[in-house]
């Protein structure tokens, strides 16, 4: 009876001991110190991020900018056009054309309206940077960096991550290579 | 026996205590000199124009997109995508021609970020971008 109980005190010491432990650890901040550590992908993801256009003037290539932002349906959350900052965002549906589909059939079949069935969305947001070159005169460095955040149909977000898809980056540089070309025209 | 559990509940309620939150954390909890000299640097290479560029081009290198930035007031404000959200300020005060002082802080979630390391590792960042833009390598 006493190497019982003996027992049993140890047990609830060593409970108290972990139940402690383990309410003080979720009190710790669980920040990675690494954070902000530049890795070694960081110079690939920059020349896949930026491109150098020739324009009149640094006005010229942020109007151009801001055109195909518009065309690319995006808003413009701010313009900071002394340190060549523009940065924007959309919300899009991101489901694919067959949960569409769905969608739409469910919505026409319970003859609801489409808050039951709604849409996963995207939230992108982009910043566009343009640097003027030190180097050549009228030439322009921009630096595109794009970030997403998904929210499920309960509205809870399901993932978000920078977008690092080259090929998102080539066709917005496309899309802005023809505003640019446009806004030249269109001036001249 | 008794005395123990008694023991046990309070090192518990004690060990809950820590973790309950105030209504609203208005001010931190930081040690506000210490963090602030952890947080700054200064510069003698720039002026704020180019410095605050660089600050704009260290946050695209380490994955923000732009919230805010304003060259008169030199704040720029950014956010990073992750598991959690992290958002980072940084402000560019103008000391003398090519001198400036540059402070970041930064945020992951509920948390404020007070390791000593990550600020130094955004800083050895900001060095590499500094000197880009110096020589306008980028």
């Amino acid at each position: 009876m006493n190497a019982h109980n003996r027992q049993f005190k140890t047990t609830c010491q060593v409970a108290a001991l972990l139940m402690a432990a383990t309410a003080l650890a979720g009190c710790a901040s669980q920040t990675d110190p690494k954070l902000l550590r530049l890795t070694e992908s960081t110079l690939d993801i920059r020349a896949m991020q930026t491109r150098t256009f020739a324009a009149e003037s640094e006005d010229a290539i942020l109007a151009a900018t801001a055109a195909a932002l518009q065309d690319m349906e995006y808003n413009i959350d701010q313009i900071e056009a002394p340190l060549g900052v523009i940065s924007a965002s959309k919300v899009s549906d991101a489901d694919s054309t067959s949960e569409f589909a769905t969608r739409l059939l469910l919505d026409l079949l319970c003859g609801c309206g489409g808050s039951q069935f709604a849409a996963d969305k995207h939230v992108i947001t982009i910043t566009t940077v343009v640097l003027p070159s030190l180097a050549v005169q009228g030439e322009f460095v921009t630096r595109i960096t794009i970030q997403q955040i998904t929210y499920d149909k309960q509205a809870r977000i399901t993932s978000r991550s920078a977008i690092d898809d080259p090929d998102a980056y080539q066709r917005i540089f496309e899309k802005l290579s023809k505003s640019l070309f446009i806004e030249v025209n269109h001036n001249a | 026996m008794r005395r123990t559990i008694l023991i046990a509940g309070c090192v518990i309620i004690m060990g809950l205590q820590g973790c309950a939150a105030t209504p609203y954390d208005v001010v931190g909890d930081s040690a506000a000199l210490e963090m602030r000299s952890v947080q700054t640097r200064e510069y003698d290479t720039l002026g704020k124009p180019m410095a605050m560029r660089a600050v704009i081009a260290t946050l695209q290198d380490l994955g923000f997109t732009i919230d805010q930035a304003d060259l008169a007031l030199g704040i720029v404000t950014g956010t990073r995508l992750q598991v959690s959200d992290m958002r980072m300020t940084v402000t560019v005060a103008g000391q003398a021609e090519n001198q400036v002082s540059v402070r970041a802080n930064a945020r992951v979630g509920e948390a404020s970020i007070t390791h000593a390391e990550t600020y130094q590792d955004f800083f050895v960042a900001l060095d590499k971008a500094m000197f880009l833009v110096r020589n306008n390598v980028d």
